[in-house]
């Protein structure tokens, strides 16, 4: 690359960089002061800075079980994902009668926003008798339609004749899934696993109505606490966010490698 | 179709909640459009993901840094940023307006989310800002995978960079674009926290959307049966707009099919 | 791939055993407060002190913070599940109570001698629907006017205004630049004393028909449109709800604030101006305010109503009481608040002044109507308000347009 073009590229990302770190700066800076943000003129550089707040989120919230719980339910909802999705991806790439029409019903379907089926959700979690449980948190993040047809763009892309061949060869449908299908089909495994992540590590509502016990709460649920109405604690809010974020960061820096390889082969091939 | 609160057994309601629904009430219509507009913010975000895409793309120092930087908003909590944003936009100590104020580039400090015509833009640029690094790691992914000698070859072939870019690398990249299209759409119809944490749908409805209407609806005036009627509404209208969509995409909206 | 698969499937096995719920069948009582859960220790205290009235019942506590207390209650009361005791803010009991979803423990009250006096009558008026109380106080507070001292001497204001005018004067003379004027909650009805003193009724005394489309009123609404298009009036002041408006105060640049008086904790927490000689409190002109306040009620679907009525007794007997009031600095609407006033006096002189304007003039609170629609009125008032006042349509065309939606509502 030319040194000019470079130093284009650098002032453009370096003035983008600015503008999106802005909020989250602010977010830190208070974090680490506790200052009002709403003073004037605003103040760009920190005065006092400690970590009061980070020590006062680690005591007020038994942050070490709700990661754990977090966690736990990241890696059911994950796998379920993974084993509903490719289920429902390889049928819809089947022909069968009325599939239009459950096609039209998935994408209308993905679009109603959870709130408004909340309580139909709850009264099935609780007939399963799965109310305060692990599963229960997971369970209406089990599949999502996104990423069944993330699998089907993929499975789609398999050609025919592979498919065909394996048939021949008298194998079983799920083996063929497992063994055929899946191999091709990496990058939407990885889709699957970082949105479905994603999802489920910042599920706020679902755990909120659905856990009646202190000890299944998960971590988003600790904010409640330092949004408090009777004082002040913007400090430990703004910290607690932090602390949140760090996990989800710490794994895009470390993985960032696999994280865009593994998107990589999943998008072009759909 | 029934009378319900979560107090009372249910009656029958007959039509009365839908006559309500297509000839009182005006917020409905006005949570419709602005969810219209409020999608269309998608195309923009994907438009700036794929530039800043294409930037990180290139073999320049720091690279990982700077992604990580676009990235980091995505996962950030939303009540946080929320607050920071409408602080951000405040009309008397906002950073914004003290910006441009200290700039002179304004004498009249700007109402951002207080004003009725500057409120949709303002948390349509803070959704942007929340979506774009998410968006730009999945395009990213999809540049990554285009094999590189395909754009040698065009180039040695004498293709211009903007020719390979709309020959090669756009109709490459087409999936990516259309997982973040409908990542795009289903965010704008379900993401509840950043307008409700800035705006809570004000003022006067300004920002008001489907889901922050559904949610006042149901939870806040306690009508349960008529938040049940905008459902179903909404779920026909969403029918309609998807059976529309494939049909005019040639059966493509939504990754649909290439098999039938 | 295939053994990948074979440990997620076992593991997610596994994880469901572990996690399966194990029915548990004895007398339980639960209880569902709003936003305290600083207060766990306290709320603990309480169980342990029923626990010993009656070792048979547990309790369970949940707490919710505002936006999700709804959500929670009511998929709770679907579901047939609804917390026997819960802790409710401003009027949302009303519409519980409308439709029959909380019991009517005015015979509790009745029956128990030593209650007699107990409870402050006025706020525990404020919880009475159709000849029937629903709820006891559980920490009660209004509306009052904060204001800046320093931006009222900067600006040559002697006293804290008197009458509507003079309100609007002097918030006109603070503001410049950055600075504004004047700044108020909107949640709930607690705008409504800017309307109150100059004598708007939102209904006529049978609650059947809107009374507000007036001359006076538009006037009113007229003059705050005015005051909010030139900047003496903050536009949080129509537009935020909590965090904002206490933040805007609390950073020195809003001269005069009408909030409850919880809003002086928060203000004080993010304001390092804020002391004696800065900060004043006082009523709003015409002493008009607003309660919001949070009250103890029973679901109607709780088996055990005499229970939870024993429970509630004691989370607001003298000496929880007296332990939250001193907590939070806040009073309770019962008899210990006086004590509470003479203590505060002594330890936070300063708290102690904004704290004494929350037991006076208890007559004049306003907006307390009863209406079993509440929260649809005030949303069909407030959003034509809105509109007025940040300048969308004018005062006349939008009071007679809420005049219409309100009518609308109170005919079904």
């Amino acid at each position: 690359m030319r040194p000019s073009r470079a130093v284009a590229v650098h002032a453009t990302l370096g003035a983008v960089s600015v503008v999106m770190l802005v909020p989250f700066y602010w977010v830190l800076k208070t974090s680490l002061t506790g200052e009002n943000i709403f003073q004037y003129p605003p103040a760009l550089l920190p005065r006092v800075m400690h970590p009061f707040y980070y020590v006062d989120v680690w005591y007020y919230i038994p942050f070490v079980r709700y990661v754990i719980n977090s966690v736990i339910v990241s890696v059911i909802v994950v796998a379920a994902n993974l084993v509903c999705n490719a289920l429902a991806a390889y049928a819809l790439t089947l022909r069968f009668r009325g599939k239009r029409a459950i096609v039209a019903l998935l994408l209308s379907c993905m679009l109603i926003p959870f709130q408004a089926t909340i309580i139909p959700a709850y009264l099935i979690t609780k007939e399963l008798h799965l109310l305060n449980s692990h599963l229960g948190l997971a369970l209406p993040l089990c599949s999502t339609i996104v990423c069944i047809f993330v699998f089907k763009a993929s499975f789609d892309a398999v050609p025919r004749s592979l498919i065909d061949a394996a048939r021949i060869d008298g194998l079983a449908e799920w083996r063929i899934i497992l063994h055929v299908m899946l191999p091709l089909s990496t990058s939407a495994v990885a889709t699957t696993v970082i949105l479905s992540f994603i999802w489920s590590w910042n599920s706020f509502l679902w755990p909120l109505i659905v856990i009646r016990n202190q000890e299944m709460q998960t971590l988003p649920l600790g904010l409640s606490t330092f949004l408090s109405y009777m004082e002040n604690t913007t400090g430990a809010l703004y910290a607690f966010c932090i602390m949140v974020l760090v996990p989800g960061v710490a794994l895009f820096l470390l993985e960032q490698r696999r994280f865009i390889d593994g998107l990589t082969s999943g998008a072009t091939k759909g | 179709m029934q009378s319900w609160s979560p107090f009372k057994p249910s009656t029958f309601a007959g039509l009365t909640h839908y006559q309500e629904l297509f000839f009182y009430d005006e917020v409905f219509w006005k949570s419709l459009w602005n969810t219209v507009v409020f999608m269309s913010s998608s195309p923009i975000a994907i438009g700036l993901a794929l530039a800043l895409a294409l930037l990180v793309d290139t073999r320049i120092r720091g690279r990982g840094v700077y992604r990580a930087i676009i990235f980091i908003s995505y996962p950030l909590m939303t009540v946080a940023v929320g607050i920071i944003w409408r602080w951000l936009y405040d009309e008397k100590v906002g950073l914004i307006n003290y910006v441009l104020l200290s700039l002179h580039l304004t004498q009249r400090r700007i109402a951002f989310l207080d004003s009725y015509e500057w409120a949709m833009p303002s948390v349509v640029v803070a959704a942007v800002w929340q979506i774009v690094g998410f968006f730009m790691v999945i395009l990213l992914a999809g540049l990554q995978n285009i094999p590189p000698n395909l754009e040698e070859a065009a180039a040695l072939d004498g293709a211009s960079a903007g020719q390979r870019f709309r020959h090669i690398t756009l109709p490459l990249l087409r999936p990516a674009i259309f997982l973040c299209l409908m990542i795009g759409v289903i965010n704008s119809f379900t993401s509840f926290d950043l307008i409700y944490v800035m705006t809570g749908g004000g003022p006067n409805y300004a920002t008001e959307v489907l889901i922050t209407y559904i949610y006042r609806v149901a939870f806040v005036l306690s009508k349960f049966d008529y938040a049940a009627a905008l459902t179903i509404v909404l779920f026909v209208f969403l029918l309609i707009v998807t059976a529309v969509a494939n049909r005019l995409t040639g059966g493509e909206a939504g990754a649909v099919d290439a098999a039938e | 791939m295939r053994r990948t698969l074979n440990h997620i499937v076992i593991g997610v096995l596994a994880l469901g055993l572990l996690t399966w719920p194990v029915a548990a069948q004895q007398k339980k009582l639960s209880l569902l407060t709003w936003n305290i859960p600083i207060y766990k220790e306290k709320i603990e205290g309480w169980i342990a002190d029923f626990k010993k009235i009656h070792p048979d019942v547990t309790v369970e506590w949940f707490d919710k913070k505002g936006p999700e207390w709804g959500p929670f209650y009511q998929t709770q009361v679907v579901a047939g599940t609804a917390p026997d005791i819960i802790d409710t803010q401003g009027a949302i009991w009303l519409e519980y109570a409308a439709n029959g979803g909380l019991v009517d423990i005015t015979p509790y009250l009745q029956r128990d001698p030593s209650l007699k006096d107990y409870y402050n009558p006025r706020f525990l008026q404020t919880w009475v629907y159709e000849g029937k109380n629903y709820m006891v106080p559980f920490y009660v507070s209004k509306t009052l006017l904060f204001y800046n001292k320093t931006m009222l001497k900067e600006a040559g204001i002697a006293r804290p205004p008197q009458t509507f005018d003079e309100l609007l004067d002097a918030a006109r003379k603070m503001t410049k630049g950055e600075k504004s004027g004047l700044m108020t909650l909107n949640f709930d009805w607690l705008y409504w004393p800017l309307l109150a003193m100059n004598g708007v009724e939102l209904l006529t005394p049978d609650l059947k028909k809107a009374a507000f489309n007036t001359p006076a009123a538009v006037k009113t609404v007229e003059a705050l449109a005015q005051a909010t298009a030139d900047g003496t009036i903050n536009k949080i002041a129509w537009t935020g709800r909590w965090v904002e408006p206490n933040n805007a105060f609390a950073s020195g640049t809003v001269g005069l604030y009408q909030a409850h008086a919880p809003a002086f904790f928060y203000v004080r927490g993010g304001g390092p101006w804020v002391n004696g000689d800065t900060l004043g409190a006082t009523q709003m002109p015409g002493g008009f305010a607003v309660p919001n306040s949070h009250g103890l009620g029973i679901s109607k679907s709780s088996k055990y109503p005499d229970l939870a009525w024993e429970f509630i007794k004691l989370a607001t007997s003298e000496k929880w009481a007296y332990t939250f009031g001193k907590n939070f600095k806040l009073f309770t609407g019962t008899r210990v608040d006086s004590r509470l006033m003479e203590e505060l006096q002594k330890e936070d002189p300063l708290a102690a002044s904004v704290m004494k304007t929350q037991l006076e003039q208890v007559d004049k609170l306003v907006a307390t109507w009863p209406l079993g629609k509440d929260a649809q009125i005030k949303e069909a008032f407030y959003s034509e308000f809105q509109a007025a006042v940040l300048g969308r349509k004018p005062a006349a065309a939008a009071l007679a347009e809420a005049k219409r939606k309100v009518d609308r509502l109170l005919a079904r």
